[in-house]
């Protein structure tokens, strides 16, 4: 980790890169065929350019660590328009012993803690549901995983003193919200809150969030769906229950039951989405590749929210026979495991597929549990590959 | 929404057009294929009140990439309008036609873009 000054030096100048980077109004078009600029975001495939919701194409999911130019963005508000180290402050209150109000200056002396994990939209897939539901088409690339690094939540709560009432932690961004659109604030358990590995983190990779990501601060619910982890984190506030507002209910809940798909779920049939599911995906070959005959080699990443991947299968055979395949070295327990499996593959088409399985006994399904907003989509992922 | 505010959003709204309507007449010398940062909604009845109802608070292409039913738009539409959509009451039928005639189920896929990719990025 950098020291404190190095913290500070790097901080001023995220500063100035956000002051300083170009706003939607000066975005340009490129002058390449059918891409979009726009600053530190490289080949990501734009579900939407305002407010800013950008997907990794399946082919960068082959590094352990996502650099940040290829790591998802979600949005479900407008970025804020005005962010500064010197004047942004958290403030911590609710049911606290003493409310306490954070310069980013103060966050940074805050002992400092890394977390690898893998972060997930609840709606990666949700384009593959059938019936379709509503709500931004992703495909598989709404994910990725960082080491993401900051004081303890715990610690930040240590000292404000959590009342016996405390029993949620609600989280409130910056984000700007359009119209009469319900704010983006939602509440996690104080149990999770709690936990040594929940953050407030100020560095991804190793270098100050960027505005995308969150700056100066958000907060990292390691092994939750994407959604737990605040962007732009400007409010803490400790609650006696959780959270009542849009993003808790009716957003972002999965039927306590099985559905039929495309029935409607009354609110009260659903919980909240937590912890993200068992699933695999192949980065490598593409869909529709065209590939020459020998050795052909199937590569992925693997991941299961809280619990850890213990086996990642494939079959080349539509599902016919499985064989494991192998993980990589790289591991931490909210991150993804990459894999890699190889065989000789003579003249002909192929349907290939994975299967992760996790510690908790939880299988990748052949199909994915339908639910109205397309939520935690993870079937066996496939690709099909001609050998000519 | 103030008024103000909501003047003010339409202010740099319309900035934001015309700023993207020079830069993108500024890049059609060199290429005729650049993706447009600001996509349309498809011609139709509705075309200019959808324009104005959805495209306010978010672009096009949150649209244009939905393929759903007639009842999973009348959803949408009407949480949107509580949401703070402007559409009289007299159109809300005929925008969820619109909607659902444009992007029904059996519509093919919709093709996003992809941001550029930068000099140098080792990809």
């Amino acid at each position: 980790m950098s020291s404190r000054r190095n913290f500070l030096k790097q901080m001023s100048r995220a500063a100035l890169a956000v002051g300083a980077a170009p706003s939607v109004l000066s975005w340009a078009t490129s002058a390449k065929s059918g891409s979009i600029d726009i600053p530190g975001e490289d080949g990501m495939i734009v579900r939407s350019f305002r407010f800013v919701d950008l997907e990794t194409p399946v082919e960068y999911l082959n590094t352990w660590l996502t650099p940040i130019p290829h790591f998802f963005v979600r949005n479900h508000m407008h970025e804020p328009s005005e962010l500064n180290a010197a004047s942004w402050r958290l403030m911590v209150g609710g049911e606290v012993e003493t409310p306490l109000t954070l310069t980013l200056t103060e966050l940074s002396k805050l002992e400092t803690h890394s977390v690898v994990n893998t972060l997930e939209c609840a709606g990666n897939g949700r384009s593959l549901h059938r019936p379709q539901v509503p709500g931004i088409q992703w495909s598989k690339g709404a994910v990725g995983t960082a080491r993401f690094s900051g004081p303890r939540l715990r610690d930040v709560l240590q000292r404000t003193g959590v009342k016996a009432t405390g029993k949620h932690v609600m989280f409130r961004g910056l984000d700007e919200v359009p119209g009469k659109v319900p704010p983006f604030i939602r509440s996690i358990p104080i149990q999770k809150a709690l936990d040594s590995d929940t953050l407030i983190a100020t560095h991804m990779n190793g270098a100050p969030l960027t505005k995308h990501h969150g700056f100066p601060a958000r907060t990292l619910v390691p092994g939750w769906i994407g959604a737990a982890s605040c962007k732009w984190l400007t409010e803490i506030k400790v609650l006696e229950s959780e959270f009542v507002g849009n993003f808790m209910n009716p957003a972002y809940r999965f039927p306590n039951q099985a559905v039929k798909p495309g029935d409607a779920v009354k609110p009260e049939d659903t919980h909240v989405v937590t912890g993200l599911n068992v699933k695999s995906v192949i980065s490598g070959p593409l869909d529709g590749a065209s590939l020459k005959a020998g050795r052909v080699a199937v590569h992925g990443a693997a991941w299961a929210g809280e619990a850890d991947i213990v086996k990642v299968e494939v079959s080349i055979d539509g599902g016919a026979s499985w064989t494991p395949a192998v993980l990589g070295h790289e591991q931490a327990h909210y991150a993804w495991r990459l894999w890699s499996y190889e065989r000789k593959a003579e003249g002909g088409d192929y349907v290939i597929l994975s299967r992760a399985t996790d510690s908790e006994g939880r299988t990748q399904p052949a199909t994915a549990v339908w639910n109205p907003s397309g939520y935690l989509y993870n079937a066996v992922d496939q690709v099909k590959i001609h050998v000519p | 929404m103030s008024h103000s505010a909501k003047s003010n959003r339409l202010t740099r709204s319309l900035a934001a057009i015309a700023v993207i309507a020079l830069a993108s007449m500024s890049v059609s010398a060199f290429s005729q294929q650049a993706a447009k940062p600001a996509e349309d909604l498809p011609p139709g009845a509705m075309q200019a009140k959808a324009t104005t109802a959805c495209l306010e608070c978010h672009e096009a292409r949150i649209i244009l990439q939905q393929r759903l039913t007639n009842a999973a738009w009348t959803k949408e539409v009407d949480k949107m309008v509580k949401w703070g959509a402007v559409v009289d009451g007299n159109d809300r039928d005929a925008l969820i036609d619109y909607l659902s005639t444009n992007f029904s189920p059996d519509k093919g896929p919709y093709e996003a873009p992809r941001t550029s990719i930068e000099k140098g990025s080792g990809k």
